[in-house]
Parts: structure tokens; C-alpha cells; sequence
């Protein structure tokens, strides 16, 4: 019989603690316990013994703590370690001889680094590290493949997916959460099994971090949410230390009675972590097999999760944001093209302050490379927004890219009824666990009539399913058309969305502001539709949440249907309706001119004052050069006679901005464009991840005119040549903050020398001197912020730039 | 040992935050200070303060620090280290960490709010400092209850003097700091999340000299953060 089959239906029962028993047995601190599958083969061979006469049936090679990066130091590959790590499994399994079922498996822990955008390496660099250990674990004959002890999403979707795409076995995953159910990275129980669900895991749980006891306070958290069968591997309690070293004390009799709750209250599949040993095993073997499990049940959810959290389909509605989304928005379009992601991610975090639920992304430009756009904007946006996202495009290649590095099980939008788009996506769509919005049209356009519409709609769930994606994977949109060009059109796509979700039993989005396309006082005619819409089975509305009327409908109609607890939500957003008009009107009365808003640092001041002298039609160079240098001199100066401190220099500095971007908009709108001081490229050193310098140097230069080519933190030598070869830049700003990541700013000047390139080199960082700078070559040390402005304003005042 | 956030709030050094913001000595205005208080509120908010430490014996010489375990001696060679313990027959290893939000806090602020980005920077500083304090006192506490007074030496970590950054090696492996409370090492031994410390905590029955100020120590006399 298969494990396959075997999961969840019947108990199985894995294996326990390795470490321990290696120490006890003379495993030195410091030496890899992975090692002894060669060093000590008989050792290893008879721990695995001892278990499966114990009566575990899965047992975990000793291949934990494999993977290329541990391998660099080590006399051994990955591939000799995981092979004989298999190896010695299998031979303990002849050895004992037995009739019970007995499984191997490749075991993976993690890497130990954090992954990128916050982390250190990127996902492929994650995903090829586990996929050398699958293939090696795949060819050495494991029959499963163990993901365990991890604790971060990204991390283990890189995993799932280098076991899913390099080995047909099945793939169970455990992860280490703490006593409040969260992920050291700050996910939870919903979110991961959200993911992992999706990933087409075969088995999900709980193993290291806790013992027995604290898991069985976990256990309904996953219960509730699991449609897989539930692994347990607690520790023997949680570990204590005595005389400097740490222990675990829960006796084996006291062990097995947990872990029998454990499989009362739902779990399959069940066995040890640290401080477990053969003993325990033994216990729980002889308390528990004849226990009967509870059968599997698929929990029906409509689920989409980000990192940290799972957002659920339900009655109450959700609001999906339409922002991120060139359509129509010239000034979207060129930051596109710019790459300019800050503009993406403040439409995004605007969004999330204003209540979305899960932020819409399309970067869709005829002239931009959409799926290389689509995968910085998923990652860039995930590191610093919390909400799951909606993957938007037509785009096979972007969706696919979207979906990749996407971290939780995301959205994504769409599919319809052609045949054509059903063969592309729903692959995809199934492989990374999308929950996918589906458009009632086909062939032959979108249908007129209620029953047309859910021919198309019935059809897209028959082929979805013959993907194996089932219809709680699917959103239906009825589709809109505005009402400005058939007076049914409203009634029509109600009677679908209401049909959709109340016979067919799926949930619904739609995009509701298409309505009222051609009509004046758009709000008007979206705000009560939405209602309508919410009120006929909406289950997300995608809509701009910046829209007071909308959102004041979306809190009116949760309280009223009685989805807002002791209607909290609605007065929260009442008072902040009624607090802003006092706000966005800030003391007109005082009437500070625009260099005293800058100096003063006051941003909408400074924006407002600026419209007025532009409206004066005063020229926007000169108010660039006569009153807002002057003002940000005024302040800099400040700040080097140390009269003023380095929040004030920035208020100032975001004033400024404000101010700028009130000239640029005027200057757009007379088609004309801000002039340049230059381009400046500016990047943190290889290796190194702290940013913030870097960031305050570019936000000041910005404000002196500078064109900022800022290419962020963790910058690769070469990639700073090339920019400042290919854009011609005369000018390199280099933060480093540790004596270990100099070294890297050092490497960077000689790379850049070493090509002749003509270009100054500034540098600046917690650790450098005025020494230092002259002897990795810099051209310039600048000892805080505005040590760069004036710098820069030199070379540009000679001319060099 | 968990030590809730509040309590950070209320250990917090304001004028840690104003000398990390380049004030020195002098005192922010009130639109700063107002601004301050909210972004330290905000941090307080979201950060997961997270910490694992083990006591061990120690053995002092001139150059090098040895702490004993039942089955092996953990080596630190370094002048400055050694002259930080010296006495001390009880040394702390200690990592603790505010957790990956307190970075996603600093990356909103990049974008939305520079000025909140700088402060949010001083104040992580500030927290996971106090957040140190508290575990070195409760640390202290703990194992003081087994008879004799001690005293805490001040935190020394990895970096400060000439004890080498690739002792941090040493101290994420002992510690299991990944594991236990996800702070990982980069290859150039940066600690992320950034808002953490590693450390080794001299305790001594010698109430004297104990307070040695960290940046009287430091060869950076020209840091624009030295303390005063």
C-alpha cells in the first residue's frame, strides 16, 4: 500500500528525537550531526532500529541539517550525505524485518537564512538549494519527503516547490510555531495552511518549539482550517535548562497521554521531536494503535493569505483595492516605466490604511517587461504590506512569475470562459493554489441574458475541476456593463451574482465602478449599485477604498446585516469621515509663505503654497531656485552648525518634496518636465542590508534636483558599474555600515577604477572615517547627509556632473 | 521569559532616541518629541520581543574567555572582552530581537514618512536596548536567588573592541538563535532582523567597577552618536 492512501486514513506513527540520542552517543558541539552517516553509519542505523521496533512507520533519514551551505565547510557533498542518510534508513528497515507499513524520509530542515526582499538570499538561491537535496533524496530511494522545523512561508513555499517540480513523493510539512500560534516570521496557522493547501501538500502539522501540551491548545487553530490530514511531533515538553544544559522532561507515559488527546481531537499522523526518544515512541505505539482517527473533511473555505494572515470569503463582504492599475492614470503609467516602485507602494499602503482587504496588482504596459514588473512589484510589495494580493494579468508569463514568488496562497485575476484562457491558466492556477477570479464571457463575447451568463459560469467550474481545482478555488465575476448603454444592464448582473452565489454555491467579485461609465457623478450611481450588489450575494467588491461614499456604504451595509459587532467598524469610519474636512483645511489662517512651510517642515503647507504661487503664475524654476533651495539651505545649514537635528532636516526635506511634486504636476500638465542637476547612482554595498543612510542621503538629493538612480541595499559591484557605464553617470554615492561590508565598498571603487569609468565615488556609513574613505579610494567622505548635498552641488556647480 | 512590550515602553531611554537622532545632549522640540512619542507607540504596537540566553562558568584569563559546559569550552579570545569580565565567574550568552516587524515598520516609514523612518530607526535602537535591560535584570534576579549578590558587567558584543565579528558564529550556533527566535546571520555577520543584540554578560560578586560606559571604549572618537 501506498502512504498516499495511507495518510489520513488510517493512524501512522513517526519516528522521535535524533540530536539528543547523537549527543548522549558523543556527538561534539560544533560537529554536523549529518556527518555520522558516514563517520558513524552504525550508530545512525541503530537509532532508526530502535524506533521502528518501537513501532514508528515513518522514519526521517538523518538529513536534517543538509544543504549547500552547510556542505561548503564540510569534507562531504550534499548529495553523499543525503544518500547515505537514505541508505542507512532503509538498511535499519531490513534489518527489523517487519510487516507494519515503514516509510522513509528524505527529512529538510531550514537553510537558516532569511530570504529576500528583507533577507539575504532570494527564493531561486532558497529553491535550488532544496532542490539539490530532492533530487538527491528522490535517486537514494526516500518514499516521502519531510519539511520540518521551519518557520518561514516564503521559505517553505520554496521548499514545497523544489519537492513538487524535481520528485512525484509525497510531500508532508511540519513547522515550529510558538505558544501564540505564530511563525517566527510572523505567520500563522490559517495563513500557512492556506499556502500549503494550495501548494498541494499532502499532510500538514506541528513539530519542535513545544511540547504535547502546548500543542493541544494549537490544535484547533489548525483543526478548524485543515482539509489534510494533521501531523503531531511536539518535543518532550518545553525544554528546560539544568546545570547550563537544555533537557526535556516529559516522561514517556506522560507523553503518549497527550499525544492520544492529540489524535482525539484530529491528528493522523503522530510521533516526537527533541528530548523524544525510542522509549516515548514505544509508549505512544502501545497506548494509541488501535485508536480510531477522525476522517478528513474538506473545510470548504474560500480562502487567499498573505505572509502573516488568511482572509476569508464569507457573508460580510470584503473590499478588494483597484489601485495599483495603470488604466487610465498617465502618471501610473510612467512610473512604470521608470520603475519607480515607491509609487506602486504608496497607492498600496494608502489602500491598506483605508480598510482593503486584499490590494489588486496590475502593472499591464505594452512597453515594459510585465512579468519581470510583476515579480519585483508582488515581492516589493509584500515587504512592506501585510494584505494578500490579487495577481492581475493577461500575461501567462507575469501570471506564472506572479503566482512564483507570490508568499501565501494569493489571488488571481482571471480566467473566463474561452477555451483558449481556461488551457493557460488553470495550469498555473492549480499549481500554486490560486484562488481565481473567473469572467462570465467566452467565445462569444458576454452573454446578454441571466441564463447566458451562467452557461459560461457552469462551464468554467466543469473545466476548472477537470484541472482538479475545486469550486472553492473559484470567484465568479457576473460582469458590469454600464447602465449608460442598456437599462438591464444592472439588473442583469444581480440576478446572476445572486444565482451564482446562492444556487451554485460559489462566491462573487466584481468590479463595480463600470456601471456608471459614461454618466456624470459617477459616486452616485457606484455607491448605491454597490449596495444593490452587496445585498444580491457580492462576496468582494474590487473598488477604491479611498472612495469615502463607497467605503461609508461597504460600514453601513456590515452593520446592518449585522456583521459589525456593536456596529464598531461603522462608527470608527464615521468619526474619521467627519474628522478629516478640519484636517485637509490645516491653519490657512497663519499664511506662511513656502520657504517658512519648508523650513518649518510642514508638507501640506508647503504643497498648498506652492499650487497658490504656481496658480500666480510665478515660473516653476524660479520658485524651485528662489524659494525652495534657499529654504532647504537654510535648514542645512542648520543642521551642520548643529542648531537644527536631523528629523528637523527631514520634515523639511518631505516639505520640499511636497513642493515638488505640486511644480511637477503643473509642469506635466504644460507637458513639460522638471530639469535635472544630474544623475547620481546611489546604493547600500554588497552584503550589506541596512538601508536607512542611504535612504535619507537620497531623500535630500532629491530635493537638491538630483536624478536618483537609487539601487537599493545588498548591491552587487557589477550592477553599479554597469548602471553608471550604460546611464553615463559621473557620480556614486556608497553607505556601508559594518567593518565587514567596507570591504565590499572597497571592492566596488576598484571594480569601477579598474574600468576607467570617469565618475566620483562618495561614501558615508556608521563605521567609515575620513581614513578610512581615503584608503579604499573614495573621492570624498561625507560624514552625515548633508555632507553629500554639498558635495554634489560642487560637482555640479564645476560642471563634473 | 517574556518581557511585554509595555514594559519596553516604560524602560525606554528618550534621550537614547535623541542622541541616535544626532541630538547629543540637547532636547528635541515639541513637533519632534510629539512625533517621537507617536512612532515609539506605533513600534510598541507591533514588535514580537524575542530572546534565548544560556549562563555558563567562566574561566578569565589576560586575552581569552573560556565558558565551560559539561562537555566543552566555548573560546573568546579578546583583550577588551576579557578585561570586561574579568572577575566575573558567571557569564550570560545572550540574543534578543524585536522580530522581523519592527524592519517592516522602518520600510513603510521609507516610504511614507522619512522623518518617521529615522525616528523609527533611534527607537528600535532604544527598545531593543531596554528590552536587554529588562532580561539582564530579570537574568540577574534569577541567579542571584542561589546565594550571593551579583552585579551585571555592562552587554559586550561581537564587534565592540577587539573582540572579532566571527564570534557571532560561535554564539548563533550556541544559541540556536535561528531556531529558537528567528534571527538569522548573514554571511558578512549582520544579525537580521536588524533590531537585535548579541552579547556576553559578565556577573560578579565585585559591586566595583562595574559600569563601564560602552562608547569609552570604542577607538570611534570622532562618532557622531558617542555618548557624552
Amino acid at each position: 500500500m501506498k502512504l498516499k492512501e495511507q495518510l489520513g486514513k488510517q493512524l501512522l506513527f513517526f519516528d522521535g528525537g535524533m540530536g539528543t540520542l547523537l549527543q548522549e552517543r558523543g556527538l561534539m558541539a560544533g560537529e554536523i550531526p549529518e556527518t555520522w552517516n558516514i563517520l558513524h553509519p552504525e550508530i545512525i542505523r541503530q537509532i532508526h532500529k530502535e524506533y521502528l521496533l518501537a513501532g514508528s512507520n515513518i522514519i526521517s533519514a538523518n538529513t536534517f541539517g543538509v544543504n549547500a551551505f552547510k556542505c561548503k565547510d564540510l569534507e562531504y557533498s550534499v548529495k553523499e550525505l543525503v544518500t547515505a542518510g537514505i541508505r542507512l534508513v532503509k538498511e535499519a528497515m531490513e534489518e527489523v524485518h517487519s510487516n507494519q507499513p515503514m516509510y522513509t524520509a528524505l527529512d529538510i530542515g531550514s537553510i537558516g537564512k532569511l530570504l529576500k526582499p528583507l533577507g539575504e538570499i532570494s527564493f531561486d538561491e532558497a529553491y535550488k538549494t532544496f532542490q539539490e537535496i530532492v533530487i538527491a533524496g528522490d535517486q537514494a530511494g526516500a518514499n516521502l519527503i519531510l519539511i520540518e522545523t521551519v518557520s518561514d512561508s516564503y521559505e517553505i513555499k520554496a521548499a514545497v516547490l523544489a519537492a513538487k517540480e524535481n520528485s512525484d513523493l509525497p510531500v508532508i510539512v511540519t513547522m515550529i510555531f510558538d505558544e501564540n500560534g505564530k511563525l517566527l516570521t510572523g505567520g500563522d496557522v490559517a495563513s500557512v495552511t492556506a499556502m500549503l493547501e494550495g501548494l498541494g501538500v499532502d499532510a500538514i502539522g506541528f513539530n519542535c518549539g513545544l511540547g504535547p501540551e502546548q500543542m493541544k491548545k494549537l490544535l484547533p487553530q489548525l483543526t478548524t482550517c485543515c482539509s489534510l490530514p494533521i501531523v503531531m511531533n511536539p518535543n518532550a515538553g518545553l525544554p528546560v535548562v539544568v546545570n547550563g544544559q537544555t533537557t526535556f522532561q516529559v516522561t514517556p507515559e506522560e507523553f503518549a497521554q497527550s499525544v492520544k488527546t492529540l489524535i482525539e481531537m484530529g491528528a493522523s499522523v503522530v510521533g516526537g521531536c527533541c528530548g523524544t526518544t525510542p522509549a516515548h515512541i514505544k509508549c505512544v505505539v502501545e497506548l494509541c494503535k488501535s485508536m480510531k482517527i477522525a476522517s478528513i473533511t474538506d473545510k470548504n473555505l474560500t480562502v487567499v493569505s498573505s505572509y502573516n494572515h488568511a482572509v476569508y470569503f464569507t457573508r460580510k463582504p470584503l473590499i478588494i483595492g483597484e489601485r495599483i492599475n495603470p488604466t487610465g492614470k498617465s502618471k501610473f503609467k510612467q512610473a512604470l516605466r521608470d520603475h519607480d516602485m515607491e509609487y506602486l507602494y504608496k497607492e498600496g499602503l494608502t489602500q491598506e490604511e483605508k480598510g482593503a482587504h486584499i490590494l489588486d496588482v496590475n502593472v499591464g504596459l505594452p512597453e515594459i517587461d510585465e512579468p519581470q514588473m510583476m515579480e519585483d512589484a508582488v515581492t516589493g510589495i509584500q515587504a512592506i504590506i501585510d494584505l494578500p494580493l490579487q495577481i492581475d494579468t493577461s500575461n501567462t508569463e507575469a501570471m506564472e512569475r506572479g503566482l512564483r514568488y507570490y508568499n501565501g496562497k494569493p489571488m488571481l485575476n482571471s480566467v473566463n470562459g474561452k477555451k483558449e484562457s481556461m488551457e493557460s491558466v488553470f495550469p498555473i492556477a492549480k499549481k500554486y493554489g490560486a484562488v481565481v477570479v473567473c469572467l462570465c464571457l467566452d467565445e462569444s463575447g458576454i452573454p446578454e441574458t441571466v441564463e447566458g451568463r451562467l452557461q459560461v459560469a457552469q462551464k468554467i467550474v466543469n473545466t476548472a475541476a477537470k484541472y482538479g481545482i475545486p469550486k472553492k478555488n473559484l470567484v465568479m465575476d457576473a460582469l458590469v456593463l454600464t447602465i449608460s448603454t442598456g437599462k438591464d444592464n444592472a439588473n442583469v448582473t444581480l440576478e446572476v451574482m445572486r444565482k451564482i452565489r446562492y444556487e451554485m454555491k460559489l462566491h462573487t467579485v466584481l468590479g463595480v465602478s463600470n456601471i456608471s461609465f459614461g454618466l456624470p457623478e459617477r459616486s452616485r450611481i457606484n455607491t448605491t449599485f454597490f449596495t444593490m450588489a452587496m445585498n444580491n450575494g457580492l462576496s468582494a467588491g474590487i473598488v477604491n477604498p479611498s472612495s469615502e461614499p463607497m467605503m461609508s456604504a461597504y460600514y453601513s451595509f456590515n452593520a446592518l446585516i449585522g456583521e459589525d459587532e456593536q456596529c464598531s467598524a461603522y462608527i470608527a469610519n464615521a468619526s474619521q469621515v467627519i474628522d478629516n474636512p478640519s484636517e485637509s483645511f490645516p491653519v490657512k489662517s497663519s499664511a506662511l509663505t513656502l520657504d517658512e512651510a519648508i523650513i518649518k517642515g510642514l508638507v501640506e503647507s508647503a504643497s498648498e503654497e506652492t499650487t497658490k504661487l504656481l496658480k500666480q503664475n510665478i515660473d516653476a524654476l524660479s520658485i524651485i531656485n528662489e524659494k525652495l533651495i534657499p529654504a532647504l539651505d537654510v535648514v542645512g545649514k542648520g543642521f551642520e552648525e548643529k542648531k537644527m537635528f536631523l528629523p528637523q532636516l527631514l520634515m523639511s526635506a518631505e516639505a520640499a518634496k511636497a513642493s515638488f511634486e505640486a511644480i511637477k504636476t503643473t509642469l506635466s500638465k504644460q507637458g513639460k518636465s522638471s530639469e535635472s542637476k544630474g544623475k547620481i547612482v546611489i546604493a547600500t554595498v554588497k552584503g550589506d542590508i541596512h538601508d536607512i543612510g542611504k535612504n535619507i542621503v537620497r531623500t535630500l538629493l532629491e530635493n537638491y534636483g538630483f536624478e536618483m538612480i537609487d539601487l537599493g541595499k545588498d548591491v552587487d559591484p557589477e550592477q553599479i558599474l554597469r548602471t553608471v557605464q550604460e546611464q553615463q553617470v559621473k557620480l556614486v554615492g556608497l553607505s556601508a555600515l559594518m567593518t565587514t561590508t567596507v570591504v565590499n565598498m572597497e571592492a566596488t571603487i576598484k571594480l569601477l577604477r579598474e574600468h576607467h569609468v570617469v565618475c566620483k565615488v562618495m561614501v558615508g556609513g556608521a563605521v567609515l572615517t575620513q581614513e578610512y574613505a581615503d584608503m579604499i579610494g573614495a573621492d570624498f567622505y561625507s560624514k552625515d547627509a548633508m555632507g553629500s548635498v554639498r558635495y554634489a552641488m560642487e560637482l555640479y556647480e564645476k560642471g563634473e556632473l | 521569559m517574556e518581557s511585554n512590550n509595555q514594559e519596553i515602553g516604560n524602560k525606554v531611554n528618550l534621550r537614547e532616541i535623541y542622541r541616535y537622532l544626532g541630538y547629543g545632549t540637547n532636547t528635541p522640540d515639541n513637533k519632534v518629541q510629539n512625533l517621537i512619542t507617536e512612532v515609539l507607540d506605533a513600534l510598541l504596537c507591533v514588535i514580537k520581543p524575542k530572546n534565548i540566553y544560556k549562563v555558563f562558568q567562566s574561566n578569565i584569563s589576560k586575552n581569552q574567555v573560556l565558558l565551560k559546559e559539561i562537555d566543552r569550552t566555548l573560546v573568546f579570545e579578546s583583550r577588551n572582552l576579557a578585561e570586561n569580565l574579568a572577575q566575573c565567574s558567571t557569564v550570560v550568552l545572550l540574543a534578543a530581537t524585536l522580530g522581523i516587524e519592527a524592519d517592516k515598520l522602518l520600510q513603510r516609514y521609507e516610504i511614507m514618512h522619512m522623518t518617521k523612518a529615522a525616528i523609527v530607526q533611534a527607537c528600535g535602537a532604544a527598545c531593543i536596548e531596554a528590552y536587554c535591560n529588562i532580561l539582564q535584570e530579570q537574568i540577574l534576579q534569577e541567579l542571584s536567588k542561589k546565594g550571593t549578590r551579583l552585579y551585571l558587567r555592562p552587554r559586550f558584543s561581537p564587534g565592540y573592541g577587539d573582540l572579532s565579528l566571527e564570534y557571532q558564529r560561535i554564539i548563533f550556533q550556541e544559541l540556536e538563535c535561528t531556531k529558537r527566535i528567528g534571527l538569522t546571520l548573514t554571511d558578512s555577520l549582520l544579525m537580521y532582523p536588524t533590531k537585535s543584540v548579541s552579547a556576553l554578560i559578565g556577573l560578579t560578586a565585585n559591586p566595583q567597577s562595574c559600569h563601564i560606559g560602552k562608547c569609552s571604549q570604542c577607538n570611534n572618537t570622532t562618532c557622531a552618536f558617542r555618548a557624552i
